[in-house]
């Protein structure tokens, strides 16, 4: 998309969701002094955003349209249902726009939902670099939420967030969510990333993260877009003294996935468990970036994540520890291990330490490798062929950390859609 | 029901079996005794149909049909079962799934009905007291953080469900004690039956005290070089191997 397409799109936008304007503008000026960044930039060196930047996507509706909305409630049945009942708040963004009739946003105790003014949102933490799509976001803003909690509170059930590609049209959407965990409180967010019919198009959400001295967040997201919708996404998050934070991704669709997770440990005894499963099905791409900085003493993180790529599939991990001079005793964990299915497929992965503290714990590794031909042997040893085995191979190697992933029932369903990926999907019924 | 002739197996292009005859019959019990890498595990590994065994001369047949043109799930349906000597780890996979998938693969190949989870579950449970082995371990993943003894237990367990016409026991003793050594037997003896063979390889004749084989073989440098009954492996506990190598050496 050019300059001058985006000037056009913006115009548009300004009209149909109107509201102060000159932040927004400053972030679209800010972002078309680069432009789209292409793989001459390091930090986009393998992924090219070229079908993003050349799709011409257009702005969404202002208004979620009667019979797209009827799709969508279907679809969410589908998909949530068993936890809609224990859910503290649902939020349903379609093309961008929050759905209030699909949504519950009246919270329960201790949990506040605001839905964003344009102009409001926050542009990530103080002092980082400006991330080029999260400029593109907060100029397109057109929607999103505040969670805040209320110090102490334990919220009760997870905060679900849909955010969908209806289909309609060729859309570019970019929604916004920022969270603030007050002093002591608990939250669970569960972000569920969904086509309502065969979407084209790009969803491009920035989550904002704040957590004050001894709060506990979970944010667990399902991506499973179509093949000819681009996602990317990137996540900034504070997080302050003796508070954690934990994210699981589970990237299953897309034809361009690009995740940035971004986490900065502020304060002693702040803690960062990452980790995340992608499967890169053939003709699919899919990009995990970690950025964790440890910028004070007695800080603790655990990244891990597995990819799996078949064929024409690409897969990349790159993860990074910054570990800042005054921290000290630090203890910080960065693993990737990826499963190549066929020999065209192929999987980058670099994870990355950067110490300036002498008194630190850290350990990094990387593996990239096949089908293991004692498992293989064993398993068909048994009676079980060639094809199945192999599948139940790939599969139990992305189950060591989709079974990490909460509630029950998203897990069930990556489960369920990881399975449905394999050559020959093994019946995964429970035997008890 | 297992005929092997004149088979010659190399590993890496090193010959590992030059020229072995085995023949067991319906309901015997066969051991296999011999020093170190004179190739008792390369037998059971390609009876079993490991790839990177090659079979460069011989034949094995398995009630009249050969074993060797066979993948490792065919023979597996075909009623061939392999105790590992080192039982394989599989982290993600329960041993309860792979107990179901191989059991229902096996029963698909025969064109048996498969079992459901109820009468699975009413098979595993007299074989799990059998084995003293706790319901939890159904949970857990194949032979992930198993003891020695958990693992050549599960092997057994595995053995038991799996019902095959022809065992493979590849040194299931080693590295059990007394107690657990006892158990593995009981499990192996509950097997026999007039229409079921086994063949224990082993080091040791203190398994042999417990599942009382009808042949005992001493396999050395590639061929059977001695057979008898029971009381050789008494002798071979007694005297070692040297006097056989001495004398397979001096014919």
């Amino acid at each position: 998309m050019s300059a001058s397409v985006l000037h056009r799109r913006f115009e548009r936008e300004r009209v149909l969701t109107p509201g102060p304007f000159d932040e927004r503008r400053r972030a679209l000026d800010a972002f078309l002094t680069a432009g789209f960044p292409t793989r001459r930039d390091e930090a986009w060196r393998y992924t090219d955003l070229k079908p993003i930047a050349e799709g011409d996507f257009d702005v969404p509706p202002r208004e979620v349209d009667a019979a797209v909305r009827e799709r969508v409630r279907a679809l969410l049945a589908d998909v949530a249902a068993a936890d809609a009942g224990d859910a503290a708040a649902r939020i349903v963004v379609v093309d961008g726009r929050l759905d209030e009739a699909l949504s519950r946003l009246d919270g329960s105790a201790g949990l506040e939902i605001v839905r964003l003014a344009p102009e409001q949102t926050a542009d990530g933490r103080r002092g980082a670099a400006p991330h080029p799509l999260a400029l593109l976001n907060r100029a397109f803003a057109s929607d999103g939420v505040t969670l805040r909690t209320a110090r102490g509170a334990d919220v009760a059930g997870p905060v679900e967030l849909f955010l969908v590609a209806s289909g309609e049209g060729r859309i570019a959407q970019h929604p916004r969510v920022a969270v603030e965990l007050g002093e002591g409180s608990r939250l669970d967010v569960v972000v569920h990333c969904v086509d309502a019919g065969n979407a084209e198009g790009w969803l491009n959400v920035v989550f904002d993260v704040t957590q004050h001295e001894d709060s506990r967040l979970a944010l667990h997201r399902l991506q499973e877009h179509g093949a000819r919708l681009h996602h990317t996404s990137l996540l900034r998050a504070d997080v302050g003294r003796n508070a954690t934070f934990v994210a699981g991704y589970a990237d299953l669709g897309a034809r361009v996935a690009r995740n940035d997770i971004d986490v900065r440990l502020a304060a002693p005894g702040a803690r960062a468990d990452v980790f995340g499963v992608f499967v890169a099905a053939p003709g699919r791409h899919v990009d995990d970036e970690v950025y964790i900085e440890h910028a004070a003493r007695e800080t603790a993180s655990d990244t891990a994540f597995r990819g799996i790529a078949d064929r024409t599939g690409r897969g990349v991990f790159r993860g990074k520890v910054l570990v800042q001079r005054d921290a000290q005793k630090v203890d910080a964990r960065q693993k990737s291990d990826n499963l190549l299915l066929a020999e065209q497929a192929e999987i980058d992965t670099r994870p990355e330490l950067e110490i300036y503290a002498d008194d630190v714990k850290c350990s990094h590794g990387a593996t990239v490798g096949e089908i293991d031909a004692d498992q293989m042997f064993y398993l068909r040893s048994r009676g079980v062929d060639e094809q199945n085995a192999r599948a139940l191979l790939t599969f139990a190697f992305a189950n060591r950390l989709l079974a990490r992933l909460a509630p029950e029932r998203l897990r069930e369903r990556a489960t369920r859609l990881v399975a449905g990926q394999l050559p020959a999907p093994p019946a995964w019924e429970d035997v008890e | 029901m297992l005929r092997i002739e004149n088979l010659h197996v190399e590993v890496e292009s090193k010959p590992i079996l030059k020229g072995l005859d085995l023949e067991v019959r319906a309901g015997e019990v066969h051991a296999i005794m011999g020093p170190n890498g004179s190739g008792k595990s390369t037998l059971t590994q390609v009876l079993a149909g490991r790839e990177d065994y090659v079979v460069t001369a011989g034949t094995a047949l398995l009630d009249g049909r050969d074993l060797l043109a066979m993948s490792p799930e065919e023979r597996a349906a075909a009623g061939l079962f392999l105790a590992f000597q080192y039982p394989i780890e599989i982290p993600g996979v329960n041993n309860a799934y792979l107990l179901k998938a191989a059991m229902n693969a096996q029963r698909r190949a025969r064109g048996q009905p498969e079992l459901d989870a109820f009468e699975f579950m009413k098979l595993i449970g007299a074989k799990l007291e059998l084995m003293q082995m706790s319901r939890d371990f159904l949970r857990r993943s194949v032979n992930e953080g198993f003891s020695g003894g958990e693992k050549k237990r599960n092997e057994i367990l595995q053995m038991l469900m799996l019902e095959p016409r022809l065992a493979l026991l590849d040194e299931t003793d080693s590295g059990l004690d007394v107690d657990a050594l006892k158990v593995v037997a009981n499990g192996i003896n509950s097997l026999r039956s007039p229409e079921r063979s086994m063949v224990l390889v082993t080091h040791y004749e203190r398994l042999l005290e417990l599942v009382v084989p009808d042949y005992v073989h001493v396999l050395a440098n590639g061929r059977i070089v001695k057979s008898g009954g029971r009381e050789l492996a008494r002798e071979l506990d007694e005297r070692g191997y040297d006097w056989i190598q001495a004398e397979a050496a001096a014919s």
